[in-house]
């Protein structure tokens, strides 16, 4: 089932929107971040920047990638947690007793393939296997790369501070054993942790009519899966 | 109006190695002028007027403050010593020179670099102990 068709708009809507409030929320944090920058900047004695040298600035990029990276980290964690475990009467989650990767006629590969299935599900073999695990290998290879960046971009930002403090700047392995690399990372992650925790729970018992992240309003606490 | 280096915020592999190779690109051609400038402040056969220019205002003002006399009347009773360059490290706007017998920290500003702490001495696991600093 596709779905009723609409223009490009109608149905790319849900894409569009968050594209477009990725954009606004991104300038707003790069005007914010340079402001608050250039207060720490006068603060200390030193030039103001431009908008143009924050927004290039190791400062801004491992404010960007420590919140990018624990997102993705969020996303691969819950698609592979979510095919082992399951919550019951939770909309985010599978059904008690489905745990696992479910039969290739439950998930339509192979012989069990439709003439509408992508390519690659149809085929089988490695590109069956790498297809079927594409969304999570996505969201884990996305994770360690802007984990990696935060890393260097911390790494750069926190020598800068370490000479502006009058103190020996440290290698890159250097950094990784500092506070300043965990802590990033902690508080990030702790946090997307926390949100997708109280989804899960949450939508056990709380409902938002029209939503696939809830169930329909009807449906009894005790029903897992269904979305409405 | 010197132009400061772009650092990395990079989102792939690719972009990752080469925000690295970005960042010691950007150091290597902003190192002369970091020499330079360490080594000007340090020679004690230079101008007392210019090598005061060097400073940053507030280390400049804490200096003269410190001294209770002008930068250019009491540089050169600074313990400086000028020495061959032995490491330059470059992070952002902010930079560190090692000389035989020396270490100063420099910081970029729209005229270029300039000292803000200089006759510095190293302390394990604390900010270094300078004769000039802001």
């Amino acid at each position: 089932m596709t779905g009723k068709r609409g223009g490009f708009l109608r149905d790319n809507g849900l894409s569009l929107a968050f594209g477009g409030l990725f954009v606004v929320t991104l300038v707003g944090q790069a005007v914010s971040g340079a402001a608050d920058f250039n207060a720490q900047q006068i603060a200390n004695g030193l030039e103001p920047v431009s908008m143009q040298e924050y927004v290039t600035s190791s400062s801004f990029g491992v404010d960007v990638m420590e919140n990018w990276q624990s997102e993705y980290l969020q996303f691969f964690l819950y698609i592979f947690a979510t095919v082992w475990l399951v919550q019951r009467g939770s909309a985010e989650s599978k059904k008690p007793g489905d745990e696992g990767t479910e039969s290739d006629k439950d998930q339509r590969v192979g012989p069990h393939a439709t003439e509408d299935s992508p390519e690659w599900a149809r085929t089988g073999g490695w590109r069956g296997l790498v297809f079927s695990r594409s969304l999570g290998l996505l969201m884990g290879a996305l994770f360690l790369l802007t984990w990696a960046a935060s890393s260097v971009a911390g790494w750069a930002a926190y020598n800068g501070e370490q000479l502006g403090q009058l103190e020996d700047p440290v290698s890159w392995f250097g950094y990784l054993g500092e506070a300043d690399f965990w802590n990033r990372s902690f508080q990030n992650w702790q946090s997307e942790m926390l949100a997708v925790g109280s989804m899960t729970v949450f939508s056990v018992y709380l409902r938002q009519r029209g939503s696939p992240e809830s169930k329909p309003v009807g449906v009894a606490h005790a029903e897992t899966g269904e979305t409405g | 109006m010197p132009r400061r280096c772009s650092r990395p915020t990079s989102v792939s592999l690719a972009l990752l190695g080469g925000a690295v190779l970005l960042l010691g690109g950007c150091a290597s051609a902003q190192r002369p002028d970091v020499e330079q400038v360490a080594t000007r402040f340090t020679d004690p056969s230079g101008d007392p007027e210019a090598r005061c220019d060097l400073l940053t205002p507030a280390s400049l003002a804490s200096f003269e403050r410190s001294e209770a006399a002008p930068c250019a009347e009491a540089i050169n009773q600074l313990p400086l010593d000028s020495g061959s360059v032995r490491s330059v490290e470059i992070w952002g706007g902010e930079a560190q020179v090692r000389l035989t017998g020396d270490t100063l920290f420099l910081t970029e500003t729209h005229s270029g670099w300039r000292v803000t702490a200089a006759g510095c001495r190293m302390h394990a696991d604390a900010p270094y102990d300078c004769e000039v600093e802001p």
